[in-house]
């Protein structure tokens, strides 16, 4: 059943029939639909090519072999490969804000309208100015940055980093935002197989017949891997109708998921991958309310890994011109899309497998120029076929070097005599064996190991619960993949409680791995590469080698050598084998570098997913955030909060001006906050008040029912956590609160005493910061406004409830709310909590209750002011930094009681006196702006480090007092009220003389709160 | 005071969100159906230590079913019980006021805190609603490991959620903290998107 051959058509020259404008398409066959026509263009040159194209196809199709420039000498570079290996040919794939750079033209499918774009070229790809670069390779040899651009290092920023990012850079990335969106899955299976072709097939039909929950991805739009790409049999069948039936079963089977166009491309502990899909990406712009990737986390019980081997190039002068391609690919072109890539081509083989590429050029009626192969046997069988398709036959030869100026015209050729031959060819491809994917199975920091069976690295010690099928277990038979992965996929699902039975291995046609791998060319003429994405060639290894970094890993990061997006797929094992060869020793001696994720570049789009712009993180609203937006509210983002900042009027020009009026109105009249960002933790239990105790570093232990008091909270090593209230509902219920900062913090230290230091105490805690609303009405008339909107029988005199007393009350007829009476802008205030649900209602009706009275609602903005007015530590002061002593708290710690912190604040370096301490200060020219950050310094002291007496940490423009105060932190401060220091800011240019004031700049008495 | 009486009404946690009516693609039958679910009755209830037995009890009692094991919802209609952590249940009635009264009943077994406000519920079925949450949820929904009765406690987009299912068509309730209510929805509506979503009024 091998009919399904493309019948090649013979070269123009030879009158052969040609398909339409597509001189290297063959009469028939392949895998393309050719009845769907696709144009597309390529730096402006309209061209056409079929349904199930790559653009790497349709371009050989078409005759296009440039399709780049090299990263480092701007050489020509064409198509290596077939697949996602692809070193050169770098593409930038659509245009305004869709632009992608660095796409591989082999991965790439072609769509209606696909505008391509070659990339790292001036002015044009075939006329390049930066190609003088090559001509100045001894300049750019390994190690170049390091010895180049040493010195004078002031040019490093402004001259040589430009000056090689402009030269040197591949694609540009799109200068607008991506109109697409890109989404995140989770997925679980009981196996996740990992390559769609032989093995994987295999694998996902054994474990998939079982009843297992499957998921095969591979990164290919069609499964089928080799098999699409190679003349192979069956069972009777050809490979794309093996691959056609095993597919229809899979689809069929209800627990199977069969993920294509998904690279895996990442390995994580515990059984979790990364796995992204195009989902639109073969089309111009993804449809309607799809995605165009999809990022996928798997986490599967088993793996069954089935990505296949990767060619090798050989390494010999020239082999980066455009026409010298991967035997591989040169077949995959031929059979799978029906592009002979050249008229003349020529093959150079060191294994039998190469000699495959002569058959299938055979079979589609083309001609093959000549056949080298490095081996001095060649089978009989083998060189009887080629020379019936009109081969030249160089047994025991080399390719040394190559011919042509943008595109290869001939190869220069060392026989086993020691002679040269110049044979004219348009294509060489290159058969030096293959190497299996051993990438996904070092993610994990497992490195493959040697198999001197394939000449290659296999995989060493598979991550827990990963088994390595078919080629990628260098297996690298059609038989072998079929047997392995029928077997690892049945024993896979069996492992995960499935009964599952590998069927019978199929019969297939016979096939040879017999191969002498020839690691590099002796003498090659001219440029031999090894990694053709970073331009290192074999030179550069020898260098590398000639100045000491011979170990694999100096001889990565000196040369660059696998350090490209490819991360050296094609050419890894072809620097080690020079380095083998140079230092004497076998390969496995030398050692391997390892992979890490991801396998192939995927677009931080994906990686973001749905958070992007404000979907970066979550907000969070507060419950008055309706009305806020309907009252021209600032927001403020406090955390993932958005807290009203402040609330501009008509007329009012700056936010200075708002906020003025909004701490005069607070301090004269009423104002309405909303709190409800701070945190509010409910505790219960019959130890709950000795539970309270134990975490609080100030006594509780007299607080009544019905009573509010501040709380301070150090941290285990003595340092302030946080402050807040603890209120008393009842003999054994408690409330207290948090800052809107340290809410979630609190909340787990509370969690951790509770659960860990003291589990004998009867405690029970929950968090119920998101079920009340909770209010400050502030001002001398917030006792007026309360009145109006507390139920009746709530007796709110000062007398029946005064400072910090604390209530369960109704509003609204009924509603439960709780009030408190605590104040943080230091006037008569009360905070007054409802379910969230009438939160909005609550606000409503307080700002309507307040109009009499001249309310105003006031934002954080504002808050801010009062509190630094009031002298109270806030997130600032409170920073992890300070103790309850350094914020001027040291008075209200408990003396006879045990505490969280109490003995760590008692080391020497936090009771030294020379501390920083909590002040005010006031600029002595009251005219003048203070700024936080500045550093204190004695005035008349030269600025230094020794000099530096502390920081100002808060300011603020004060309305009560007229002029800016701020809050501070300086040596001895408590000691210094009215002496004067400079607050010297060098960042932006301020020294303002001040003078050290006690901190509480209004009301200091605390006279207001309590009337 | 009585003059504002008629102004106290609750203004729901998806009130400024959840916009009735189809979303995301318009062809076909929705593959996701939405109900905010407001007006609950909801509240936390935390065991006392040792007092487990006597909370088994009162459940059973109050409620007619037994005590969640870990990862268990046990639901009659819209009331029952749901594990939201060591030790720690989501009561669930519904409607305000279904849980008044639990405190008491649980007391010295466990600490109860009306939550009723505190969470956003939606309740989320059709064709593909578990398709829509596996591009939220970590944990794996698939009938084998997850179904009706069972509740997790995770995160969508980074939004701490806990989702419990009602029954195999499917149908999930799935609880926010009502703060984040909006970003939740983001979220929702664009990972419903391609499957159409509807949403209805809220119940």
């Amino acid at each position: 059943m091998l009919d399904r051959r493309p019948n090649f058509a013979p070269s123009p020259a030879e009158g052969g029939g040609l398909v339409g404008s597509q001189p290297f398409r063959t009469a028939a066959g392949g895998l393309i639909d050719r009845r769907r026509a696709r144009d597309f263009t390529f730096d402006g040159r309209r061209l056409s090519g079929f349904h199930g194209d790559t653009l790497a196809s349709a371009l050989l199709a078409n005759g296009v072999r440039l399709v780049g420039r090299s990263f480092k000498y701007h050489r020509p570079r064409g198509i290596l490969s077939a697949g996602s290996e692809e070193p050169n040919a770098l593409v930038e794939l659509r245009s305004g804000a869709r632009r992608e750079p660095n796409t591989r033209a082999t991965m790439a499918e072609l769509y209606e309208g696909l505008e391509a774009t070659s990339q790292n070229r001036w002015p044009s790809l075939a006329v390049d100015a930066l190609s003088v670069n090559a001509l100045l390779s001894p300049v750019f040899a390994a190690g170049f940055y390091y010895k180049t651009f040493m010195w004078p290092a002031a040019f490093w920023e402004a001259l040589y980093e430009p000056l090689i990012r402009r030269a040197a850079g591949l694609g540009r990335a799109a200068d607008a935002p991506d109109p697409d969106t890109y989404e995140h899955i989770h997925a679980h299976c009981d196996v996740l197989v990992i390559g769609g072709g032989p093995a994987g097939l295999s694998a996902a039909l054994a474990a998939g017949r079982s009843g297992a929950r499957v998921i095969l991805v591979d990164e290919d739009f069609s499964l089928g891997g080799r098999l699409l790409a190679e003349r192979r049999e069956i069972d009777g069948l050809s490979g794309p109708e093996w691959v056609e039936q095993a597919v229809a079963e899979l689809k069929n089977l209800p627990e199977v998921r069969c993920l294509s166009r998904t690279t895996l491309f990442g390995v994580y502990d515990h059984g979790a991958y990364g796995a992204v899909e195009r989902v639109s990406d073969h089309l111009g712009v993804p449809p309607a309310h799809t995605p165009r990737q999809r990022l996928w986390r798997i986490v599967a019980r088993r793996a069954v890994l089935a990505a296949g081997a990767i060619e090798r190039p050989h390494v010999f002068g020239g082999n980066d011109r455009p026409g010298v391609m991967l035997a591989g690919a040169v077949r995959t072109y031929l059979n799978r899309y029906g592009v002979l890539p050249g008229h003349s081509p020529a093959v150079f083989t060191s294994s039998d497998d190469g000699w495959r590429t002569v058959a299938d050029i055979a079979a589609a009626g083309g001609r093959v120029a000549a056949v080298v192969d490095s081996r001095s046997e060649v089978p009989v069988a083998l060189r009887r076929m080629a020379e019936s398709a009109g081969a030249q036959v160089v047994a025991g030869g080399q390719v040394i070097g190559t011919r042509g100026h943008l595109a290869l015209s001939g190869i220069a050729v060392r026989d086993s005599y020691g002679g040269t031959l110049h044979i004219p060819c348009d294509t060489l491809a290159m058969a030096n064996g293959w190497n299996p994917v051993v990438h996904l199975d070092s993610h994990l920091s497992r490195r493959p190991v040697w198999s001197e069976d394939i000449h290659g690295f296999v995989p060493g010690t598979l991550p827990s619960g990963m088994v390595a099928a078919g080629a990628a277990s260098g297996r690298l038979t059609l038989s072998e993949a079929l047997e392995s992965g029928a077997r690892l996929g049945a024993e896979a699902a069996e492992s995960c409680d499935f009964t599952a039975t590998a069927p019978a291995t199929p019969r297939t046609d016979p096939e040879s791995t017999a191969h002498t791998p020839l690691w590099r060319v002796a003498k090659p003429k001219g440029k031999a590469f090894v990694d053709f994405q970073n331009d290192v060639a074999a030179s550069d290894v020898e260098l590398a080698h000639r100045e000491g970094f011979r170990a694999v890993e100096h001889l990565k990061r000196y040369t660059t050598l696998g350090m490209a997006t490819d991360q050296g797929k094609t050419s890894n094992l072809a620097g080690l084998s020079i380095m083998a060869e140079l230092t004497g020793q076998p390969i496995p001696a030398v050692g391997t570098t390892v992979f890490r994720p991801p396998f192939t570049p995927v677009a931080i789009g994906a990686f973001a997913g749905h958070h992007r712009a404000k979907e970066f993180r979550a907000t969070r609203h507060v419950p008055s955030h309706a009305w806020a937006t309907e009252n021209n509210v600032q927001f403020l983002e406090t955390g993932l909060w958005l807290r009203p900042a402040y609330f501009p009027r008509a007329g009012e020009t700056d936010w200075l001006q708002t906020v003025i009026r909004e701490v005069e109105t607070v301090r004269s009249k009423v104002g309405l906050c909303d709190v409800s960002t701070f945190g509010k933790i409910d505790i219960q239990g019959r130890d709950a008040l000795a539970f309270i105790e134990r975490v609080c570093a100030n006594p509780f232990g007299t607080l009544k029912v019905g009573r509010s008091r501040y709380a301070l909270l150090l941290r285990e090593d003595g340092f302030v956590l946080d402050d807040g209230t603890v209120s008393r509902l009842s003999e054994t219920h408690f409330i207290m609160t948090a800052s809107t900062a340290n809410a979630a913090r609190v909340m787990q230290h509370l969690e951790f005493c509770r659960q860990w230091l003291w589990p004998e105490l009867d405690v029970q805690m929950s968090s119920v910061s998101e079920q009340w609303a909770q209010y400050a009405v502030a001002g001398p008339r917030a006792r007026d406004v309360l009145k109006r909107i507390v139920d009746p029988g709530f007796d709110l005199s000062n007398e029946a409830f005064p400072f910090l007393g604390a209530a369960e009350i109704t509003v609204g007829g009924g509603i439960p709310a709780r009030l408190f009476r605590i104040s943080f802008s230091g006037e008569l205030a009360y905070e007054i909590a409802v379910p969230a649900a009438y939160g909005d209602a609550a606000w409503r009706a307080i700002m309507g209750a307040g109009l009499p009275y001249g309310i105003c609602p006031y934002g954080a903005e504002a808050l801010s002011v009062m509190r630094i007015e009031k002298g109270h530590a806030a997130g600032a002061e409170i920073n992890g930094q300070t103790t309850a002593r350094d914020l001027a708290l040291g008075g209200m710690l408990a003396k006879k009681k045990d505490y969280v912190g109490r003995l760590m604040k008692e080391r020497p370096a936090l009771t030294d006196p020379d501390r920083p301490i909590l002040v005010g200060v006031r600029p002595v020219d009251p005219s003048q702006r203070l700024r936080a950050g500045a550093h204190f310094l004695a005035v008349g002291a030269e600025p230094s480090l020794a000099a530096d007496e502390g920081t100002m940490t808060s300011v603020a423009y004060s309305p009560s007092l007229g002029h800016w105060i701020g809050l501070g932190l300086i040596r001895r401060g408590h000691e210094r009220h009215g002496e004067r220091v400079r607050a010297y800011d060098p960042v932006r240019g301020g020294d303002v003389e001040v003078e050290i004031c006690n901190a509480a700049f209004v009301d200091p008495a605390g006279e207001r709160m309590h009337g | 005071m009585a003059e504002h009486a008629t102004l106290w009404r609750p203004r729901g946690a998806w009130a400024d969100t959840a916009r009735p009516g189809r979303h995301g693609r318009r062809e076909g039958p929705p593959g996701l159906i939405v109900t905010p679910r407001e007006g609950l009755a909801l509240a936390s209830v935390t065991a006392v230590d040792g007092a487990e037995a006597r909370l088994a009890e009162a459940i059973e009692a109050r409620f007619g079913l037994s005590l969640p094991e870990p990862g268990g919802a046990h639901l009659s209609g819209e009331a029952g019980l749901v594990w939201s952590g060591p030790d720690q249940w989501l009561a669930l009635g519904g409607a305000r006021g279904d849980l008044d009264g639990l405190g008491a009943a649980l007391r010295g077994a466990a600490a109860v805190a009306d939550q009723s406000d505190g969470r956003a519920v939606l309740r989320l079925t059709g064709p593909d609603a578990r398709r829509v949450l596996e591009k939220g949820v970590a944990v794996d929904l698939h009938p084998r490991a997850f179904g009706p009765g069972r509740t997790a406690v995770t995160a969508i987009a980074h939004i701490g959620v806990q989702i419990w299912q009602r029954d195999d068509r499917p149908t999930y309730d799935l609880a926010v903290a009502r703060s984040f209510a909006g970003s939740l929805w983001t979220w929702l509506e664009a990972a419903a998107a391609e499957f159409g979503c509807e949403v209805r009024a809220s119940a």
